[in-house]
């Protein structure tokens, strides 16, 4: 044990003293602060503009600024049913909800000109037009054609199209309401029958950890799913993040004739089982911080949004549930020691990063085949293709957990993790030997086709 | 029983079709110096690596420290491979702790060992410096220091002075005296016949995965006894001429103009009989010097100057070709 915990230790700072780690570390909080940051600020920052409508009538101008109304409306009335679903007095919701309500980024204003020529100083900012923000260029101008059967938009920026579209919508609605008037209905009538529609709600079969029978299904029915998902994905990333640790580490140690020097002091199974929990540790001491940064970014908004413990709650329960986790660790375990001996082993083969990066394409599409898999199982865990794969070894650590909530037979996750067990002590078993060849003996990766038929018991050709 | 810390009896390596070790037999008694002589390709590193239990042989046996290689005797061994290497990331003093602790010192013990050694070489301001920005000679040192760091009952260093300048081989040759003077054994394995002579208490020779000599040095030289060195201008056979008159005569390396033959002499002949009977042969003669046997003539005599002339090329691994 002393061995592995020096052969541990010094991998381990070896690639946390690394400033790439660090820079790792640091990227996925940064990319999620500056990446929500920028979301904030192109919807706050974003400038209020000026539009005016040239047509005869105020009918296009009102129907415009009626889908704008109709669309605060909206976003109220969601923040509203949110702050009812989180248990917000609404008292304490008024702001978000003035918030989801206000902020129009669009103003009419009235039409300083008739014609587009006449309007166009206004529009390319040679001339400024007074308004509610103040004076401002004209953002776009809509005229109304000739003929009446265009409403042309016209704008110096193409790219901002959000006041187009949003013309278009009211133009559509406009001409169902007078479809309908036409036809003698009440405008609202489409609104009316789409209210009036049989809602479809679902309702719990059997009784589960989340409740009794017959009640409808919550967020608790579904947190298992989610969090067995999100581990199956999490041993997936895990698996993806640490195939360059393992060629780079080894190929380090072959390159610098390292290994006679460590195979008189640590025996091989030992400098093994040490490289991979420094891999594991590093990757998990990435995942834990990227976690630590997520639970307490929780915790904040659970403290400044009531209900969101409500709101985890659910997810808690799953991950403490020991029906679901306990196989999901097993399966975890397993599926990190079998792939990661395997890519170790390989990686013992390779004198430099070059021909290690040759491997890394076989190696990706290798580790894409169990991610089809994942999303497969996830959408519909009961298919039988998902029955038939998660028999294939390399596929059952994702599988067996993505399985775990549909209740899958007993007999079943038995019999997977005993063939985990197998199949990993057989990897193991073979990647020790790869790991020897390519270590003491420098065996290159050409020779690991005759090293296989070696070992199930074939002449490999001559020559 | 022997208490010699390396026996092998019969030890054989094969790769493939090529036999890198063949029946190979020899001890290292406690508390002496052993060479461990050949040229390259010989099967020196893989005897030493066969020895550490780094490689099993194919047959025969090797005892160290009376079992088989394994981490605990391993413990008391300090093994500087052939093929120098270190983690280039770390720090000397790291890199000499790392291995010292693995060898079963305390982290407190490797850090003041380390100090020690540093200080005793004159490393002691590069302490916290990355092996990959040390110069060669440096890391190599740093290296032997590592191999040296536990104290070591038994060191086995492959080709040791490989790759030093004149000032680094002298300061190891005193770092292998004052280890021998602690008692320590230690088997080095060169090429080099000159450390060899000023070192060891035994040799052992190997030529194409054979053993040919194994004995202390007196024991070596006497395979030749002394003799004279003749050099004659190119195309005379003076073995030929000198072999009926009951000489003992052979090619040997030749070391300038001409071609050099070594003339030894039995009991009771001396220089001057072998010089009169050259003259009385009607040999072109360009030299002549007396002189006592060396290794390398030792080694001629033994394998032949095709395989002589190796011990004067580069080291180039070969296991790795063979596997």
């Amino acid at each position: 044990m002393r061995n592995i915990y020096l052969v541990f230790r010094r991998d381990y700072l070896g690639y946390v003293k690394a400033w790439g780690f660090w820079l790792s570390l640091a990227a996925v909080p940064l990319f999620l602060i500056v990446g929500a940051s920028f979301g904030y600020f192109a919807a706050t920052a974003s400038p209020v503009r000026y539009f005016a409508v040239v047509e005869p009538t105020r009918i296009y101008a009102d129907a415009i600024e009626g889908e704008f109304q109709r669309r605060s409306s909206e976003a109220a009335a969601e923040a509203r049913a949110l702050a009812e679903q989180m248990n917000i007095p609404l008292a304490e919701a008024q702001d978000q909800v003035a918030d989801a309500a206000g902020g129009r980024k669009f103003i009419e204003v009235p039409a300083p000109a008739r014609t587009l020529e006449e309007l166009r100083p206004w529009l390319t900012g040679e001339r400024m037009i007074a308004g509610p923000a103040g004076e401002r260029p004209l953002f776009a101008v809509f005229i109304l054609s000739e003929d009446g059967s265009q409403l042309e938009y016209w704008s110096g920026d193409v790219n901002v199209d959000t006041l187009q579209r949003t013309a278009e919508i009211a133009m559509r609605d406009l001409s169902r309401r007078d479809a309908l008037a036409a036809s003698g209905l009440n405008p609202d009538f489409l609104k009316q029958a789409d209210a009036a529609a049989i809602k479809v709600p679902a309702f719990r079969l059997n009784a589960t950890q989340a409740g009794e029978s017959g009640a409808e299904v919550t967020m608790a029915d579904r947190a298992p799913a989610i969090v067995s998902a999100a581990l199956a994905y999490f041993l997936w990333l895990m698996i993806f993040s640490i195939i360059q640790y393992l060629l780079m580490g080894t190929i380090e140690e072959r390159s610098n004739k390292i290994f006679d020097t460590l195979l008189t002091s640590v025996q091989l199974p030992q400098l093994l089982a040490g490289k991979m929990l420094a891999v594991f540790a590093v990757t998990s001491t990435m995942m834990l911080s990227w976690s630590l940064f997520g639970i307490v970014g929780s915790a904040v908004s659970a403290s400044q949004v009531p209900g969101m413990a409500d709101m985890i709650q659910p997810f808690i329960a799953a991950v403490t549930d020991p029906k679901l986790i306990l196989p999901a660790l097993v399966s975890f375990v397993l599926g990190y020691i079998l792939y990661g001996t395997l890519f170790m082993a390989l990686g013992s083969l390779c004198d430099t990063i070059q021909e290690a990066q040759t491997l890394l394409s076989p190696m990706m599409i290798l580790l894409m085949l169990p991610m089809f898999a994942i999303f497969v199982a996830f959408q519909d865990p009961g298919s039988p293709i998902v029955d038939v794969a998660s028999w294939i070894p390399l596929f059952t650590p994702f599988l067996l957990i993505l399985r775990m909530p549909h209740d899958p037979p007993m007999w079943e996750v038995l019999a997977q993790m005993g063939m985990m067990v197998v199949i990993t002590a057989l990897v193991v078993w073979g990647a020790t030997k790869v790991y020897r060849a390519g270590a003491v003996h420098g065996a290159g990766i050409g020779e690991l086709g005759g090293m296989i038929k070696r070992a199930l018991g074939m002449k490999p050709k001559a020559g | 029983m022997s208490d010699a810390p390396l026996i092998l009896s019969h030890a054989t390596k094969r790769f493939g079709a090529f036999t890198a070790v063949s029946d190979l037999s020899f001890e290292v008694p406690a508390g002496q110096i052993v060479g461990f002589l050949g040229p390259n390709g010989a099967g020196k590193s893989t005897s030493l690596r066969m020895s550490l239990g780094v490689m099993a042989p194919d047959e025969g046996e090797v005892r160290l420290f009376g079992a088989r290689p394994e981490l605990k005797s391993l413990k008391r061994v300090g093994f500087l491979p052939e093929e120098r290497g270190l983690y280039k990331k770390m720090n000397a003093r790291d890199t000499i702790i790392y291995f010292g602790r693995l060898k079963g010192l305390s982290a407190s013990d490797a850090r003041a060992r380390a100090d020690e050694l540093l200080e005793a070489t004159g490393l002691g301001k590069f302490r916290t410096t990355r092996i990959s920005k040390l110069s060669k000679g440096m890391a190599q040192k740093v290296q032997i220091l590592s191999t040296l760091a536990h104290r070591p009952d038994f060191l086995i260093l492959d080709e040791p002075f490989s790759g030093l300048d004149p000032v680094n081989q002298q300061t190891l040759e005193d770092l292998i005296k004052a280890e021998h003077a602690r008692g320590a054994t230690i088997l080095f394995s060169t090429h080099v016949m000159e450390h060899a002579e000023r070192l060891c208490d035994r040799i052992v020779m190997l030529a194409r995965g054979r053993k040919v000599l194994d004995g202390t040095l007196e024991e070596a030289y006497a395979t030749l006894g002394s003799g004279a060195r003749i050099t004659l201008e190119p195309g005379f056979d003076l073995a030929a001429a000198l072999t009926p008159k009951g000489f003992g005569v052979h090619r040997a390396a030749d070391k300038g103009p001409g071609e050099a033959w070594r003339v030894d002499l039995a009991p009771g002949q001396g220089p001057q009989d072998a010089l009169r009977a050259v003259l009385e042969a009607g040999a072109p003669i360009i030299g002549f010097q007396p002189e006592e046997a060396r290794l390398r003539d030792v080694f001629v005599s033994l394998v032949g100057e095709a395989e002589a002339a190796a011990l004067d090329t580069p080291a180039v691994p070969t296991e790795g070709e063979v596997v």
